[in-house]
């Protein structure tokens, strides 16, 4: 198995976990439609699993893989010939770990140091509700954020698996219904929160006794997320300068390429005949946005075969798994290194999902 | 006039308190912004804010759950909308709006599930509002994107639904898509502060700035992209300017910033003005763009597409100044001011000549491109069917545009609020009058009517009327027809003294000849072969066509010595004389063969024999 596939494995799995935790997490706000004690009750089997040390670490481990991993896809990006859709997920999961990694800390450290704290969903709403509103908006804006994200991800890999015929019309409502809930859950449970905390004084004094305690570990932490968020940043820019390095050095190095229908485009060499389609305007279907999974980009090379990037396994695959006839590559994927190379589209522009999930249906006359 | 003048100084008077209140707005704003500031935030930091951005929140992912949903339906048509290549400018349009129309339904599908949903919330006070606007203001900058970008179609030239420079088209869509965004801005946000924050200064600033910076935007568009043409295709270059659009353009939206500094109440109508008039402007450089293939634009169909053109944006324009305006038609129609009533009015007339002008250009080109398919008729040749047309168009064309004429007369004149009633009696006795003076000329115009309406002739044939004129009919009038004789003489006809008249190029022409012979000729012999001759020219590669019914003869008369042959055959009118030409020089020849001659007059003398 080649490094990109395996890459390309880690990273799904890695998002997946996340997703699951995320659902769980969402899941058990659900509850809040219902009651303050139902929310309670389900936590132990929603989140608790979480909590523990292999949860805790599959978790960490996760998520610090799956920023890696994005981080290192921007570096191997060529240009920033992007789908619209492809920037919205970006731009989301960058987003995500300066949001999330408040949220993350001060939950961990608030569990280390008051027990009775992290076991009570009541309390963490009342901070949330009435004494620090602030986090409610970081939280909000993290729900958001990471549920875009992941349903982003999560529906751009499965509507390409024959398995979505089935399981589409019951994945697609749920992608929505799961975050809408969850927010309605959190608001109602809001309103259960304020009510109670009007009506019990000791509940409430219990509850700031433990934000004291709180505030005094986290201003230690304060120093730690100030150095993670600037290493944070000092990463992100350095993978964008390294992207614009690459797009400046070869800014000057032209090729053109010629397309079916009397079209050409020209673009900077190294780039892959999919981004030369995107930079010229030249309509080429994509409908996985250039990971090799779909297969709806595949060229005819007509001339200048030689001038392309040899074909990875990973492409090869695909292009066995969509029935592929000899000559044709996977333009997201052949990289266009000289002159001279001329190809046709073998899909039209129009061709969307079912291409992927039944390639026979759609294969050229 | 003196309410005029008293209007005028209300109106100078509102303007100066209105800069006065914007004087006090800018004055005033940062100071209440900054309250407003901290009031929102202490109403945000409360178990109230955290709700209303809960919900907020939830508004969001109801839309993008059901536009996102949409879009599995509807990305597939985009995509092929995109992807396919207009080869002519209409092409382009249709795909444009098709991709419009996709775009538009997302969009509203976005709006309309966030706002009804919206309505399920019990939302702290005065924001329910906002979020409403949030959500107008989002469609106006999506909509606005989206069609800015279709028309103008940076990038993708063969998309492109104007007639814009490559070079410009970015830069032009990029400022038309931040003054859109300005005045979207300008037109939601202010109201929702008033109405939420209570900050009518801050509100009357940022509508002040907003508005101004998309005048500024939109100068910039006017004068620095529109402008001069840096066009290097010489066919461009060397075309005459005729008008500076630009510099109109700088002003009309110079104009509508002004009287919306003076009088916002009076923007909304002024925009549409100065819309209309923009679009009046472009018109033609669009629809020829559109229609008119090379830009020379020879066809009708650009004259007509303009003129209709011209029409709908001046009808749209009255339809969109009247909703801006808010007033009802019926209050309209009764208001006192004199300005509204002279304007009104002068609208009336406006559209009436659009009208006018619309039926004229449509009835002229729709005969003049006739004309010139039939092409010129030479009045020396036998007619055809468009002959008729040839007659009749002419007149057509003349008539419909005095009775347009009149018609749009006679109706400015009541939309100006004039009785014509007097003055149609007026005209209907002076008409009488006339009518006597001029019988003749009424009998000349009348017949003339029937002549035509029966086909009596056409341009191009050989009449004889009953004055015994007669001649090729060369040209046709109301009162009269011009005839030529065959030695020259052009005689005008008034069709009142035309009579009876006796057309001889209608279908066919019988011709009849004598041809006489000695006596002792064989009549079955000489029979034949004059038949004999008439089968060789039917025959005949150049005279064959020209005979209908084959030249014939028989023994008609005996006259003391003498034996006369009538001859006949068939033709179209007027080519009998070159077939009876070619017929007795035939003759002529078998007859020499035959040793037979014709008979001569002289008398033969036979005396007894000498001795």
């Amino acid at each position: 198995m080649s490094a990109d596939i395996l890459l390309r494995s880690v990273r799904l799995a890695s998002g997946l976990v996340l997703l699951a935790f995320v659902t769980g997490h969402l899941c058990n706000l659900m509850l809040g439609l219902h009651s303050l004690a139902a929310m309670e009750a389900a936590r132990p089997w929603l989140m608790g699993p979480w909590r523990s040390a292999p949860g805790l670490a599959l978790l960490a481990g996760a998520a610090l893989v799956h920023i890696a991993l994005g981080i290192t896809a921007i570096v191997r990006r060529r240009s920033l010939a992007l789908s619209r859709t492809d920037a919205v997920q970006l731009a989301l999961g960058l987003l995500t770990p300066p949001l999330l990694l408040e949220h993350a800390v001060v939950m961990h450290l608030a569990g280390e140091v008051t027990p009775d704290f992290h076991a009570a969903f009541g309390q963490m709403l009342a901070v949330y509700w009435s004494f620090s509103p602030r986090y409610a908006f970081q939280q909000l804006a993290v729900v958001m954020v990471v549920w875009m994200h992941g349903a982003i991800g999560l529906y751009s890999w499965l509507v390409l698996k024959p398995v979505w015929r089935r399981i589409g019309g019951l994945v697609l409502p749920l992608l929505f219904a799961v975050p809408i809930l969850a927010l309605l859950g959190f608001a109602e449970a809001g309103k259960e929160v304020l009510e109670r905390l009007a009506g019990d004084p000791a509940w409430r004094a219990q509850i700031v006794e433990n934000l004291n305690k709180v505030a005094r570990v986290t201003r230690t932490y304060e120093g730690l997320r100030a150095n993670l968020l600037m290493g944070y940043g000092a990463l992100l820019l350095g993978a964008f300068a390294c992207l614009g390095w690459k797009i400046l050095r070869q800014r000057l190095r032209r090729v053109r390429v010629d397309y079916d229908g009397g079209l050409s485009a020209q673009a900077r060499v190294g780039l892959s005949l999919l981004e030369f389609s995107r930079l010229n305007h030249i309509a080429h279907a994509h409908v996985c946005s250039g990971r090799a999974r779909c297969g709806t980009c595949r060229v005819r090379v007509e001339a200048g075969a030689a001038q392309l990037s040899p074909a990875a396994e990973l492409e090869q695959r695909t292009l066995e798994r969509v029935g592929a006839a000899a000559g044709e590559r996977l333009a997201c994927q052949a990289r266009v290194l000289g002159a001279g190379v001329q190809v046709t589209r073998v899909l039209p522009a129009f061709a969307d999902a079912s291409a992927a999930r039944a390639p026979q249906d759609w294969s050229p006359a | 006039m003196n309410g005029m003048a008293g209007s005028s100084v209300e109106l100078l008077a509102g303007a100066k308190a209105r800069i006065a209140s914007l004087g006090v707005d800018l004055a005033r704003a940062p100071q209440e912004a900054l309250a407003a500031y901290d009031a929102t935030r202490a109403a945000l930091m409360t178990g109230a804010g955290v709700r209303g951005v809960t919900y907020f929140a939830i508004l969001l992912f109801v839309g993008i759950a059901v536009e996102w949903f949409y879009w599995t339906y509807a990305y597939s048509p985009l995509r092929a909308v995109q992807a396919a290549r207009p080869d002519s400018p209409l092409e382009a349009l249709r795909l444009g709006l098709r991709r419009f129309a996709l775009l538009l339904c997302g969009m509203l599908l976005f709006t309309i599930a966030a706002i009804s949903t919206s309505a399920a919330f019990a939302w702290p006070a005065g924001v329910h509002e906002t979020v409403v606007a949030a959500a107008l203001l989002l469609l106006a900058l999506r909509l606005s994107w989206a069609a800015i970008s279709i028309v103008l179609a940076p990038g993708r030239a063969p998309f492109r639904l104007v007639p814009v420079e490559p070079a410009r088209a970015r830069w032009l869509a990029a400022v038309g898509i931040a003054a859109a965004a300005l005045l979207a801005l300008g037109q939601f946000v202010p109201a929702a502060l008033e109405r939420a924050l209570g900050a009518p200064h801050v509100a009357g600033a940022l509508r002040f700035g907003a508005f101004s910076a998309a005048l500024l935007a939109l100068l910039i568009g006017a004068f620095a992209l529109f402008g001069r043409s840096e066009s290097r295709d010489p066919a461009a270059r060397m075309r005459a300017p005729l008008f500076p659009r630009s510099f109109v353009l700088g002003l009309l939206v110079a104009a509508v910033y002004a009287v919306w500094l003076l009088d916002p109440r009076a923007a909304g109508v002024t925009a549409v003005a100065a819309v209309v008039l923009a679009l009046l402007l472009g018109l033609r450089a669009i629809v020829y763009f559109y229609w008119g293939g090379d830009g020379d634009g020879q066809g009708a169909l650009p004259a007509i597409v303009l003129s209709l053109a011209r029409f709908v944006v001046v009808l749209a324009g009255i339809g969109a100044a009247l909703l801006a305006l808010g007033t009802p038609l019926a209050t309209l129609a009764e208001t006192v001011n004199p300005w509204v009533r002279i304007g009104l009015r002068l609208l009336g007339v406006a559209v009436l000549a659009l009208l006018a002008h619309g039926v004229w250009i449509a009835t002229r080109s729709v005969i003049d491109q006739r004309l010139v398919r039939i092409g010129p008729i030479d009045p020396h040749h036998p007619p055809d069917a468009s002959s008729r047309l040839v007659t009749l168009l002419p007149l057509l064309r003349v008539s419909t545009a005095v009775v347009l004429l009149v018609l749009l007369l006679l109706s400015s004149l009541w939309a100006l609020g004039i009785e014509v009633t007097p003055l149609l009696a007026g005209a209907g006795v002076v008409g009488l009058a006339l009518g006597f003076g001029a019988q003749a000329l009424v009998r000349d115009v009348i017949a003339g009517v029937f002549y035509l309406a029966e086909d009596a002739f056409r341009v191009g044939e050989y009449i004889e009327s009953g004055t015994t004129i007669k001649g090729t009919v060369e040209r046709i009038t109301l009162r009269s027809v011009a005839l030529r004789h065959h030695n020259g003489p052009l005689h005008f006809v008034p069709y009142g003294s035309l009579g009876t008249v006796r057309n001889t190029s209608r279908d066919w022409v019988i011709d009849k000849f004598n041809l006489p012979l000695p006596i002792e000729v064989e009549s079955e012999k000489i029979r034949k072969m004059i038949k004999k001759i008439g089968e060789e020219m039917k025959a005949d590669a150049d005279i064959g066509p020209l005979i209908m019914e084959p030249l014939k003869g028989k023994l008609y008369r005996i006259d003391p010595g003498v034996k006369v042959f009538r001859c006949k055959f068939r033709s179209p009118p007027g080519k009998q004389f070159d077939v009876r030409a070619s017929a007795l020089k035939r003759i002529e020849a078998a007859l020499k063969a035959m040793g037979v001659q014709f008979a001569d007059g002289r008398t033969v003398v036979v005396t007894g024999p000498a001795g």
